[in-house]
């Protein structure tokens, strides 16, 4: 069985184009996974190793986060390659649950960006301990200083550099090692020589400063390396101690620095990642225990105790489904049967594979902190596997709702029968990806995080499932919701023919702060028999589906039923539920309801002198400007925006910029439209219902 | 309780930030040693007047955005839960499109700079500003013309421009009305000084009005400041 200590699941996140991929493709050659380096772009045309997707070769970037390992000084490094794009940030959730720890990259020109900030705080959420490195140092206007700033100032990290560069931009030639106090040079027509040398003399001064504060930083964590540095005689393995124990107590984020695409510091990553991230025993995970009502219990780790693993990821492999998963406990063997907690299911493992992007190595057993692959499970991303003794699960994962859709519509028969395929696996891979099918238009809604989120499913499907599709305008997720209480008092009566119909429902609506929907039964003396209670929950599940105004589902709302009549005869579960469709017919308009909009987070960065004409133009699409960071000549505006009104706003702002600025957009909340984006839109709604 | 009652019982009114007696542009400055809640009093005084349906502007000197406005949050959540305000979401999201954060490097920070970001505003109608708060700027480094400068500009534009400063416990240099190193030498070009202090035999901290020439706020410790939640009171 493996040493566990010597075991590192690790990823690598940071915000597009920051040279994950790249610098990924470098610790493969280095740890000697692969034989030549190819570039994301590369003229070769064999593209980055870890960008296995078409598409990705394509576009030159990283959508769905592959996984392989490599072994380094007798380490055994996990490594999940995450997405850069904020649209695809369920991907770098899902991987963030099942890191121990993580390198985040960061490009010493564009230094800490938006998705940088969002990578940090899910990386805060997760408790995943991080190294930071500041890639690019040899691009022009590289500032190494300016990003550990940033680090402190934006991301809040007490980030500590332990190395400094030998030269920048140009003339970046090494680096020297602040643990060691030596020059460190890469040689070879791959960096792959290490060459250690006394520090240069210019940069001697420089140097003894920084490991001055280097150890300042250091002996918070250690009095042993405190008092050593008092006496004068701290040795390497103390201050990596101290650094280590910083680390993974998320206090201190060791900076390192190079540049992947130079070759350069590559292999001092990878000592960091062996010697200041975690391993596996180190982090304390948790499951809920399903027997206990879902109490927290700690995750043994121990590779004889029960097994436990995570399935955090699904991809459609040439021999069929591959279920990535992580060994919590216990121990994953070829030929046993495993048990998923959701469905209860039972299956046998009939093959386990170690990743290496796409390519397998075939293994017999996996033990706990490992990150492996299983051929043939039927399961859903998220999925909990356990070898039946436990009912564990472990903590269910932070997941955002759709906030944009589009109608789909297949151009052929052929089409159809491969879109259906394709859509069963995105929606099985990505529980941020949804589809259902429009009961009045019979179109294929696919619902997602944002445009190009949608972009790359509806790519994904023509290129590997063959189905060619017809898109239709995005439309903004509405919905709708009730401000204030209203009573209500509705009769359900038919007697036309046959049995009657007969049920009495009275109550209130009022808005539910949390949460979509709550129903509460308040029903004294039986008027209303129990047996119909369900009857008239299911009533108002129907009733919210679709609210008045513009038909968009109604959200917050707690129905409440404290009176009502029934029929010896005439009532039925039928009747009641249509008494209480009625009933929240008859109060919804009366607690004046509202159309609630999703606002996203905006985050536009580019140079200062735009500034003004970024607001205005996120001004006029009814944005509200938080706020403005400026810094050296280039400023970071921050808006919510409502997310109708930020279609084609790539293709505004790169006119508006000359192409210099970027943006991002997340997910912030829903909110009211303005009356008079409301009346536009009931009159739309309206509309359509007369068209129809 | 409806907005208008919380503006109207809201302590900060002795300091007639907004109030329609109020002289259209002062120049202010809260002054303290560390820790004593100088952005607490700026932020409450931005809040006010975020309140009386003003735009404000919220200058962060050397915090991040982030920062700033989690002060808002909760300053707000504050208020609003202290005098169980009917319709706090609302009132929030009303003020907030009201408010903007600017956050600066120090040595960013110069008249032409602030003046050329609020046209900008001005001129693509995100924000007209009323009152304009400038925290965490080391006064200690500006020189006399950056102030006489902002205060020249506060009076083009209307603008009640509230500053903070820090001072240290070793410099014992005071002006003859009681302000302050490191601002004594400059107490001139402003219209309304508050001296945060310790309370004496009490927990709380007075905010001392050592100054004002505007004749709106009246001087002298009228209002305390809670250690706890950094709210501004009339008593403690």
């Amino acid at each position: 069985m493996k040493d566990l200590s010597k075991v590192r699941n690790i990823g690598i996140s940071a915000h597009i184009d920051s040279g994950k991929t790249t610098l990924t493709e470098r610790v493969l050659f280095y740890t000697q996974r692969i034989h030549a380096i190819h570039e994301v772009r590369g003229k070769d045309g064999v593209g980055a190793k870890m960008d296995s997707m078409e598409l990705e070769r394509e576009r030159g970037i990283t959508i769905a986060s592959a996984a392989t390992y490599c072994d380094w000084k007798g380490h055994s490094i996990n490594i999940i390659d995450t997405p850069g794009h904020v649209d695809f940030t369920i991907e770098v959730e899902r991987a963030l649950r099942v890191l121990d720890g993580a390198i985040l990259i960061l490009c010493s020109v564009g230094g800490v960006q938006s998705q940088s900030i969002t990578v940090n705080r899910q990386m805060t959420r997760y408790r995943v301990p991080r190294i930071a490195f500041i890639n690019k140092c040899d691009r022009t206007g590289a500032n190494p200083d300016r990003v550990i700033g940033q680090l402190r100032d934006k991301l809040n990290l007490n980030a500590i550099p332990i190395q400094l560069p030998i030269g920048l931009e140009g003339d970046l030639e090494g680096l020297v090692d602040l643990i060691k106090m030596k020059a460190i040079y890469f040689d070879g027509d791959n960096g792959e020589k290490i060459r250690e040398e006394e520090i240069p003399a210019h940069l001697t001064a420089e140097a003894e400063k920084r490991r001055e504060a280097l150890l300042d930083a250091a002996s918070m964590f250690s009095d042993e390396l405190m008092e050593a540095v008092l006496e004068g005689t701290p040795t390497e393995e103390m201050i990596m101690n101290a650094v280590r124990i910083g680390t993974l107590k998320l206090e201190l984020t060791p900076v390192m620095m190079g540049s992947a695409y130079k070759n350069k510091g590559i292999q001092l990553l990878l000592d960091g990642v062996a010697n200041y991230l975690p391993a596996p025993t180190e982090v304390d995970n948790f499951a809920l225990d399903l027997d206990k009502e879902e109490a927290e219990i700690k995750v043994s780790n121990n590779p004889a105790d029960p097994m436990v693993a995570l399935a955090f990821k699904l991809e459609d492999g040439r021999y069929g489904q591959l279920t990535y998963v992580r060994t919590y406990q216990g121990t994953l063997k070829k030929g046993d049967t495993i048990v998923n907690a959701r469905t209860g299911k039972k299956a046998k493992v009939g093959r386990l594979v170690r990743m290496h992007a796409d390519e397998m190595e075939d293994i017999e057993e996996s033990g706990s902190g490992d990150i492996v692959a299983l051929f043939g499970i039927d399961c859903a991303s998220g999925d909990t596997f356990t070898d039946g003794k436990l009912n564990y699960s472990m903590s269910s994962m932070h997941v955002p709702t759709p906030v944009i859709s589009l109608a789909i519509k297949p151009v052929d028969n052929k089409a159809q029968v491969n879109m259906s395929k394709a859509l069963n696996r995105f929606t099985k891979e990505d529980p941020t990806f949804k589809t259902f099918i429009d009961p009045e238009t019979n179109e294929t809604i696919i619902s997602g995080m944002g445009e190009l989120h949608l972009d790359v499913y509806v790519e994904r499907m023509k290129r590997e499932y063959n189905a060619e599709v017809q898109v239709g305008a995005p439309q903004v997720a509405y919905r709708e919701a009730i401000t204030q209480r209203a009573d209500f008092n509705y009769t359900h009566k038919k007697q036309t023919g046959g049995s009657g119909q007969f049920g009495r429902v009275g109550g209130y609506i009022e808005p539910l702060e949390e949460g979509e929907y709550e129903f509460v039964d308040s029903i004294v003396g039986g008027v209303i028999p129990r047996e119909f209670i369900p009857s008239c929950d299911k009533g108002f599940q129907k009733a919210v589906v679709k609210g008045a105004l513009i038909g968009a589902p109604i959200t917050g709302v707690r129905c409440v039923i404290n009176d009502g009549a029934s029929h010896a005869v005439d009532s039925s579960d039928i009747a009641f539920q249509l008494a209480a469709i009625g009933a929240f017919k008859e109060g919804y308009m009366k607690a004046k309801p509202v159309i609630l909009e999703p606002i996203m987070k905006v985050v536009v960065e580019g140079p200062t002198e735009f500034q003004g004409s970024v607001m205005g133009s996120l001004n006029q699409r009814r944005g509200m400007i938080v706020g403005t960071t400026e810094e050296d000549d280039y400023t970071a505006i921050e808006a919510e925006v409502p997310l109708s009104e930020m279609f084609g706003y790539s293709t505004d702002l790169r006119s508006l910029t000359q192409g210099k600025a970027e943006f991002t957009m997340e997910f912030a909340s829903y909110k009211p439209v303005p009356k008079s984006v409301a009346e536009q839109l009931i009159a739309e709604a309206q509309k359509k219902n007369k068209e129809k | 309780m409806l907005k208008k009652e919380l503006i109207e019982k809201n302590p900060i009114r002795h300091l007639n930030v907004c109030t329609e007696s109020n002289v259209s542009s002062r120049m202010g400055l809260v002054i303290s040693r560390a820790g004593l809640g100088k952005t607490a009093i700026l932020v409450q005084i931005a809040l006010d007047s975020l309140l009386n349906g003003k735009q404000v502007i919220h200058v962060s000197v050397g915090q991040s955005l982030e920062k700033t406005r989690i002060w808002y949050d909760d300053m707000f959540k504050d208020i609003a839960a202290g005098c169980k305000l009917d319709n706090p979401y609302e009132v929030y999201d009303e003020i907030m499109h009201n408010r903007m954060i600017m956050t600066f490097k120090e040595s960013k920070l110069s008249r032409a700079k602030l003046e050329e970001r609020m046209n900008d505003l001005v001129y693509q109608n995100v924000i007209r500003p009323s009152c304009l708060v400038i925290d965490g700027y080391d006064l200690a480094c500006a020189d006399q013309q950056f102030l006489a400068d902002l205060k020249e500009m506060g009076r083009a534009m209307d603008l009640q421009v509230w500053f903070s400063a820090l001072s240290h416990r070793d410099d014992q240099r005071v002006s003859n009305s009681g302000v302050p190193a490191p601002c004594h030498e400059v107490e001139d070009l402003f219209d309304t000084v508050i001296v945060l202090q310790p309370a004496p035999k009490s927990e709380c901290i007075d905010l001392n009005i050592v100054k004002d020439t505007t004749g709106v706020s009246k001087c002298g410790k009228v209002l305390k400041l809670d250690p706890i939640t950094f709210m501004i009171k009339e008593g403690c």
